[in-house]
């Protein structure tokens, strides 16, 4: 019943990462991240996920700090800022939030306020949809290691 | 089985590389990438402290640079580095993707200019290179 319970969580897992893919919020980028982690390094995926998300959190709330300046004009700063969230959400496969940050970073370069402010909110959104739905699958993880560890328990 | 998506080499020479990237998950993640090929790697976040690092006389084989940076930008960075006397192999990994981009990191010093994910497609023959 136990080993059931880890091929479930395993089918489980395979489904998300399979929706994830279909819609486009993760592309095999993310792959890639999977295939540095091993039996030395076994939350390095979480770990790493973590770090964008702490990033990506402080971006968002400069973009926004940005933004919200009625004497804002320093576009170049946004600029950098969404370089950086681009450069990020690749490196981790985030292929939808990188695809809103680029429309961003050319509404910031020709200075188009009100386009700027439309792709926050949607980079806000989509974000947060990438951010559940990793905590998601990292939560099914967990109960699958779970589930094979009580499956295999230590023999001496 | 660790690395069945990527392209396995084993290197002969050990080689080194620093990463310059004022993003943390970027560098982390190019650190790894670089360890997961038996490369030594150091990591600083700003073209200041790639210049200094450089300046003391630490020798890198492989030197990974993004464009934008706090304090002493990646373009800055890399004629300081080359005006050095530096000659090895340099990789501008950034997430500008135009033309004109291309053209300012390559005319600034740098080898090779690849838009952000670095992955092993780039990054493997580059390692083949300079492990001879």
């Amino acid at each position: 019943m136990l080993g059931l319970d880890a091929d479930r969580l395993r089918a489980d897992l395979n489904r998300l990462l399979a929706f994830l893919f279909h819609q486009g919020i993760l592309d095999e980028q993310y792959l890639q991240l999977q295939q540095l982690q091993d039996e030395s390094s076994p939350n390095f995926v979480s770990e790493v996920v973590n770090i964008y998300f702490h990033e990506s959190e402080k971006l968002l709330r400069n973009l926004r700090s940005l933004l919200m300046d009625r004497e804002f004009s320093d576009y170049d700063k946004m600029g950098i800022h969404l370089n950086q969230f681009i450069g990020s959400s690749s490196s981790i496969g985030a292929k939808r939030v990188r695809n809103v940050c680029v429309a961003f970073r050319a509404a910031s370069d020709q200075n188009n306020r009100a386009g700027c402010l439309r792709a926050l909110e949607l980079l806000e959104h989509e974000y947060c949809i990438l951010k559940n739905k990793l905590h998601e699958l990292f939560q099914i993880e967990q109960q699958r290691l779970l589930a094979a560890g009580v499956r295999y328990p230590m023999l001496n | 089985r660790k690395r069945q998506l990527l392209t396995e080499i084993v290197l002969r020479n050990r080689l080194t590389a620093l990463v310059v990237d004022a993003d943390t998950t970027c560098r982390v993640l190019e650190q790894l990438l670089l360890r997961s090929y038996g490369v030594q790697t150091q990591g600083v976040d700003n073209g200041r402290d790639a210049v200094t690092l450089i300046a003391s006389g630490v020798k890198f084989n492989l030197i990974i640079i993004d464009m934008i940076l706090p304090i002493l930008n990646g373009l800055e960075a890399t004629r300081q580095i080359r005006d050095m006397g530096v000659h090895c192999k340099m990789l501008g990994v950034t997430a500008c993707s135009g033309e004109s981009e291309r053209q300012a990191f390559l005319a600034a010093g740098v080898d090779v200019f690849i838009e952000k994910p670095l992955d092993p497609e780039h990054l493997v023959p580059i390692l083949r290179e300079l492990d001879g």
